[in-house]
């Protein structure tokens, strides 16, 4: 408990799936202010509850918000830190996009999707970062951004959602060697296979009950949001493997060369 | 977006202290920067950087990223982080009234608004605007006018039927960046924008830092050069009335000052590091809470404060700045720094040289 007392926190992607189980988890450990973002207003207000009973002196933030429109973005920002008197402690770039359902391949991705994927997942994290920067930077700040194993390795169908992922972590190392010394870290977290909605639509022949629920993964999300991992830069974390895919005694980020 | 380059100004004799510019000059309309470096094919830091060394009385005319050059170690930039706000709103008087511009001033202690009123037809300020008019802006906002401003009468004081962050919000669904004649297009509101920039206030960019970007804010910090926060969140700049504007009246800005930028301040000033302010709204709220000995507390409040040759910095000792208009009341503020036959001769250098002035023009370190 009280794990984030003082801090400032935005999800994006907040009304569902592992966003809302890191706002309920955060409002838990004593955050100060969290600024939800979700395209629909309806399932934030579910969220807000369940946020109020698990931290009632959390402040609530809530902005509805489509991340693929860029101008969508400074208003998230502007109305987060008008919100939170310029301070920001953490972002998580949890927002993803998954594209068409049934999942097609590449050779068949329409384009206007696949650029709208991108913009969700890739182009607004680099805006909310760039623009939510400088509200981090006397202070400190964390930024976590949500990838998947896609990022990774190329899967069947997984086209513009998996192209994304590999960009957001290509982003990722690019952002924490720039910002090396700079006291903002920047790391990403392979959540896993979870139960959530999207999921299900991605893969509706697979049973969901294999996966993991998103509130058994926000461990690693409470540990990147608060001091104790203040000296960690430029990492990758696998929130359902053991230690999170780190191995034991690896404290130090990855720094830029030179 | 409205561009109001054709609208008559109107004389009208106002009520204000008058101060006369302490210099003035020929700027010929080719040197108003018109679009955004980035879109004259230049990085944001590659703008020119005009140096006057006022102990050397030199004049060294650089490009920006090379400001390094000129700091050392121990030095204090400080820089305002105010966000600037799409502070230009469309909204028509209810039910089927005239339509206008509001473009907002300032945010008061009463969460309501003081804002410039510009009729969309014929005489910017004859459409019937009056108390009591309710305006509609879309997006379910509406706004009452409620007074004119005791002391800048072309400002008008108005409440929105939103506050907080739901206006936040809704402004910048509906709003533009406040845009003047010489600009050539409707630039979007993050040209308008410091790399710096958090919280939301400015009814206008605070342009001295816009070209600042992040690799030179990382190199000068290798270099030994601190930095330091605050905001004032800026009002309008013209009040669209030529003698009004001539007047110079003392627009008030709210500002905030922290206890980290006040230690950083006091602790570089007791070293021996020159405290170099980011802008003339800097220099302001500086001066404004800065005590006799130029030590300055945290605080939170309005300035009024117009700084003219009679007055003796305490808190600031350089200044980073752009090109200002003839007439412009920021000239004012220079002759704090330096004598005003100084200021005009570099002046002139900069405008043969081919300078250009305006929030997306070129800069002035005064040393």
């Amino acid at each position: 408990m009280n794990r984030l007392q003082g801090k400032n926190i935005l999800i994006t992607g907040a009304s569902r799936g592992l966003g809302r189980s890191l706002a309920i988890e955060y409002a838990r450990e004593g955050a100060a202010a969290l600024s939800l973002v979700a395209r629909s207003s309806g399932h934030l207000k579910e969220v807000s509850e369940r946020v109020r009973e698990a931290g009632p002196a959390t402040r609530l933030l809530l902005i509805e918000a489509d991340l693929q429109h860029q101008e969508e973005i400074e208003r998230v920002v502007a109305t987060t830190l008008s919100e939170f008197g310029g301070r920001l402690d953490v972002l998580v770039n949890n927002a993803s996009a998954i594209g068409p359902t049934p999942l097609p391949y590449l050779l068949d991705y329409p384009l206007e999707d696949f650029r709208s994927v991108l913009d969700t997942n890739l182009i607004a994290p680099f805006l909310l970062i760039k623009k939510a920067l400088p509200a981090m930077v006397e202070h400190g700040g964390s930024i976590i951004n949500v990838t998947s194993d896609a990022g990774q390795t190329g899967y069947p169908g997984w086209g513009a959602y998996g192209i994304s992922k590999f960009g957001l972590e290509g982003m990722s190392q690019t952002w924490a060697a720039e910002l090396d010394g700079s006291d903002v870290r920047i790391n990403v977290v392979d959540p896993g296979e979870m139960n959530t909605a999207m999921h299900r639509a991605a893969e509706p022949e697979e049973d969901p009950n294999q996966w993991a629920s998103p509130e058994e993964v926000t461990e690693v999300f409470v540990y990147l949001a608060s001091d104790e991992s203040r000296h960690l830069n430029g990492q990758r974390f696998q929130a359902q493997e053991e230690n999170w895919g780190r191995k034991e005694g690896s404290n130090e980020g990855k720094r830029a060369e030179g | 977006m409205s561009n109001y380059s054709f609208i008559p100004h109107r004389c009208r004799p106002y009520p204000l202290a008058v101060v006369s510019a302490p210099f003035t000059f020929t700027l010929p309309p080719e040197l108003s920067a018109k679009e955004p470096p980035e879109r004259r094919g230049l990085a944001r830091d590659h703008v020119r950087l005009m140096v006057i060394e006022r102990a050397k009385r030199a004049v060294t005319h650089t490009r920006f990223d090379r400001l390094g050059q000129f700091l050392r170690g121990g030095d204090l930039l400080v820089f305002n982080t105010s966000r600037t706000l799409p502070a230009s709103l469309q909204a028509c008087a209810a039910p089927a009234g005239p339509c206008m511009e509001i473009r907002l001033a300032e945010h008061l202690p009463d969460d309501s608004w003081l804002a410039l009123l510009l009729c969309q037809r014929g005489d910017p300020f004859a459409c019937g605007l009056r108390a009591g008019m309710q305006v509609e802006f879309g997006e379910g906002l509406t706004g009452t006018i409620i007074e004119r401003d005791e002391r800048i009468q072309r400002l008008w004081r108005m409440r929105f039927s939103k506050s907080g962050p739901e206006l936040i919000d809704v402004l910048y669904r509906l709003g533009r960046p406040v845009r003047y004649e010489y600009v050539s297009a409707p630039w979007d509101l993050d040209y308008y924008q410091t790399v710096y920039a958090r919280e939301p206030g400015s009814a206008e960019m605070p342009s001295a830092g816009r070209a600042f970007t992040w690799r030179l804010l990382f190199n000068l910090k290798r270099q030994g050069i601190d930095m330091a926060y605050l905001v004032l969140h800026t009002t309008l700049s013209s009040y669209m009335d030529d003698e009004l504007d001539a007047l110079h009246p003392a627009s008030e800005e709210e500002y905030f000052i922290n206890a980290t930028t006040a230690e950083k301040l006091n602790r570089a000033r007791a070293e021996g590091g020159r405290i170099i302010a980011v802008g003339t709204t800097v220099v302001r709220a500086l001066e404004a809470v800065a005590e006799r000995d130029g030590r300055v507390r945290a605080g939170h409040g309005y300035t009024r404060l117009r700084i003219t040759s009679e007055h003796k910095l305490k808190a600031v000792d350089a200044l980073l700045t752009g090109l200002h208009e003839p007439e412009a009341s920021h000239l004012d503020l220079l002759t704090a720094f330096l004598p005003a036959e100084q200021i005009r001769e570099a002046y002139e250098e900069a405008v043969r040289l081919g300078y250009l002035w305006h929030e997306f023009g070129d800069l002035n370190l005064i040393l």
